[in-house]
């Protein structure tokens, strides 16, 4: 009867790894392969025309189109940074709603908060386009009652573009902020109550520090796929407010640019995995897998 | 099948036996061009391995040609809006299929050249069917030049060409994007010009100076496409953009960029520019001349005038080509010739309204003499207008003057150009 033990207590330590293999091969295949070929493509020279690249190990070509589109990224920084913000303001008041005063209905009133997002991200960006046109019907209103001045226009300015990243985000920064909150022990609100603390008191020294988690996992949520968006800046943007993820898609399609798109990939990626480390080593990682 | 199709097509009943014997006859020439026709081609393949003229020479000659069979299908892949339409359907692909037995799956995929490309490309390197049969490529964007370059088109045959050598106009027949007409046929062409809604635009001029007037800063649209942006500016510094240097594009930039920092570009569009031209968020705009024609149909926006500048007016054509390994490439060659029937291109033309690649057609457009008769009596009501209309449209059949303000592209020779070309254009679409 005694390999019978042993065979088992081997089983079991293999067991944690046999189980992660399928999420390791998929990570191995579809991540960090990827990766490792898109960190490549930086250094290698590719044909326009044919789409063969070879490797020419030259280093200069991150530092260049990083310098050469330092206002690009800029722009992204601060349209993504503003959309996020506008998103933290708006969400919280409606998370904290249905969390506390959801009820039984909290389920019911999440769906009302997704529902418009069932609805294809491009059709939505362009029926926005749609309604905010000169000659849609909230602008042809507003210069009717001379509210706005008659060259007033919206579509094609720095504002249309945030307001259509806000919008189309705002369940990226809705949501976690809904689990945080959600998940706050009310015996805990009720012990801050007991020790005499008012409302406010308890909302900014119990709810608010326990909701951090959730609001940083929101902005990243949020942050993150607005800095690399082209599709809002493309259909609502102008002339002077080019993003970053704009310039990446036209040198991957128009330039036949790979080494250049894919450098500016790389950095948009490193961007993205700074504030998730920033994240780590402020809030602990064991708090990431909460809200991701 | 080929009575049909010669029947209507004017040229008489040649048998099939006849058709190999003239390709036959044509081999030695054949293989003479394939070998002259190599000048870029060398440039873009050094270093790349693939050497694609190797396999070419036997890939569209006229043994090769020989070989293939009618498989009654083609995959057709073209741009959206570009073929008649009646409720749903194509009478002039349904006549093809009536006619030969030809079933045409007709896929309106094509965007843009550069994404297009980019989507077939990797099963052409690969060696693999794209999936299309014909596709149909611009002479103004590089794309249509790599194809024929790294030899992933495959050589017409022009013995199957009976209507085509008849009927094709003069402004598209061997042209200088490809001599001889060796790989590719004209689908239909157009200009790249300036368009106005002429109730804000009162006094609209002659020039294309309109496109850079502060009066109109904010309402001015411009395309995305860098070669498009490239010419209009070429012409607007007093430049033609065939025989434009690297020094006259720099200067066109200039212009440009300054075009945009005084604030009159509304935007850098792609096809999208013609909505925001019909809803009045731009007045002016850089224009493709068929889309302008295509909105006046449209009663509701009347308002919509083409203008082709003094300075002149960017003549681009899109271009039928048969993809390399394609499957059908005998029913793409017999589809590709019978869109030169004058009969098939007065159809096509009532709809849409581009460049017609065949002058016959204008007569078939006012005296029908076929199928074509009842093909355009039903699309009447749909378009709402006589024949005559589009026959009598300088738009679609150019007077000289029209073809006289035509401009070509500048014809790239290497990489380099291109790459000069871009660096210079598409900062002022992306700029910050």
């Amino acid at each position: 009867m005694s390999p019978t033990p042993r065979r088992r207590s081997r089983a079991r330590g293999l067991a944690p790894y046999l189980l992660s293999l399928p999420a390791g091969v998929w990570l191995l295949l579809l991540f960090i392969v990827p990766l490792f070929i898109m960190l490549s493509i930086t250094l290698k020279t590719c044909s326009p025309a044919s789409g063969a690249c070879v490797m020419t190990w030259q280093w200069g070509e991150l530092p260049h189109v990083v310098n050469q589109y330092r206002a690009q990224f800029e722009t992204s920084l601060v349209f993504a940074a503003l959309a996020t913000i506008i998103d933290l303001v708006i969400s919280f008041p409606i998370a904290y709603w249905i969390a506390f005063y959801g009820g039984r209905r909290k389920n019911f009133f999440l769906i009302m908060l997704l529902v418009p997002f069932f609805v294809s991200f491009i059709i939505r960006t362009l029926v926005w386009e749609f309604i905010l046109s000169d000659n849609g019907v909230v602008l042809t209103f507003l210069k009717g009652h001379h509210l706005v001045p008659s060259n007033f226009h919206v579509l094609g300015t720095g504002l249309a573009v945030v307001a259509g990243l806000a919008y189309n985000y705002l369940p990226f920064t809705a949501l976690p902020l809904y689990v945080a909150l959600e998940r706050i022990d009310r015996r805990v609100l009720n012990a801050a109550y007991d020790l005499y603390a008012n409302r406010r008191v308890a909302f900014t020294r119990v709810i608010l520090p326990l909701t951090i988690p959730g609001i940083f996992a929101a902005f990243l949520l949020t942050f993150i796929p607005a800095f690399g968006d082209y599709v809002n800046q493309e259909i609502l943007g102008g002339t002077a407010n080019t993003m970053i993820g704009t310039v990446i898609q036209n040198l991957f399609l128009i330039d036949s640019d790979y080494a250049g798109g894919a450098s500016l990939s790389a950095v948009l990626l490193a961007v993205s995995l700074l504030g998730i480390w920033l994240y780590a080593k402020l809030l602990g990682s064991r708090t990431i897998q909460d809200y991701l | 099948m080929t009575n049909e199709m010669s029947n209507q097509t004017g040229a008489q009943g040649i048998d099939p036996a006849l058709w190999r014997g003239m390709t036959q006859r044509r081999f030695s020439r054949r293989q003479a061009l394939g070998a002259t026709g190599a000048g870029l081609m060398a440039l873009l393949l050094a270093g790349e391995g693939e050497s694609a003229a190797a396999t070419s020479a036997k890939l569209g000659s006229a043994g090769w040609w020989k070989d293939q069979k009618l498989h009654h299908v083609v995959n057709f892949a073209n741009w959206p809006y570009y073929i008649d339409v009646l409720a749903g359907k194509h009478p002039s692909l349904e006549h093809l299929t009536a006619t030969t037995g030809i079933k045409v799956n007709y896929y309106e995929v094509i965007q843009d050249n550069a994404s297009f490309y980019q989507k077939i490309r990797p099963s052409l390197a690969a060696g693999q069917y794209t999936g299309y049969d014909i596709v149909v490529m611009t002479n103004n964007n590089p794309q249509l030049g790599y194809l024929i370059e790294l030899g992933w088109l495959i050589p017409l045959d022009h013995s199957l060409m009976p209507n085509y050598e008849k009927f094709a106009g003069p402004l598209i027949k061997n042209p200088p994007w490809d001599p001889g007409n060796k790989y590719t046929m004209a689908w239909q062409s157009g200009w790249t010009a300036v368009g106005y809604n002429n109730k804000v635009v009162k006094d609209p001029g002659t020039s294309i100076d309109i496109l850079f007037d502060k009066k109109y800063a904010g309402r001015v649209g411009m395309l995305s496409d860098p070669f498009e942006l490239g010419s209009i500016g070429l012409l607007a510094v007093g430049v033609e953009p065939a025989k434009s240097t690297e020094a006259d594009w720099a200067k066109a930039a200039k212009k440009l960029q300054q075009q945009k920092s005084d604030g009159i570009v509304a935007a850098y569009y792609d096809q999208s520019y013609i909505e925001h031209l019909k809803n009045g968020d731009i007045s002016v705009s850089m224009c493709y001349s068929g889309d302008i024609f295509q909105a006046d149909l449209n009663s509701k926006y009347k308002d919509l005038t083409l203008l082709l500048p003094s300075e002149g007016a960017m003549l681009w054509t899109d271009n039928m080509c048969i993809p390399k390994y394609s499957q059908n490439p005998l029913d793409a060659m017999t589809t590709m010739d019978y869109f030169y029937s004058p009969q098939t291109q007065s159809v096509v033309e009532y709809y849409n309204d581009y460049i017609c690649p065949v002058p016959a057609a204008r007569q078939e457009l006012l005296h029908p003499t076929g199928w074509n008769k009842a093909a355009l009596a039903s699309l009447k009501p749909e378009i709402g207008l006589p024949t005559s209309y589009t026959a009598d449209s300088l738009d679609v059949f150019p007077s000289p003057e029209r073809i006289h303000q035509s401009r070509t592209y500048y014809n790239f020779t290497s990489q380099e150009e291109i790459t000069a070309w871009t660096n210079l254009f598409l900062p002022i679409i992306q700029g910050a």
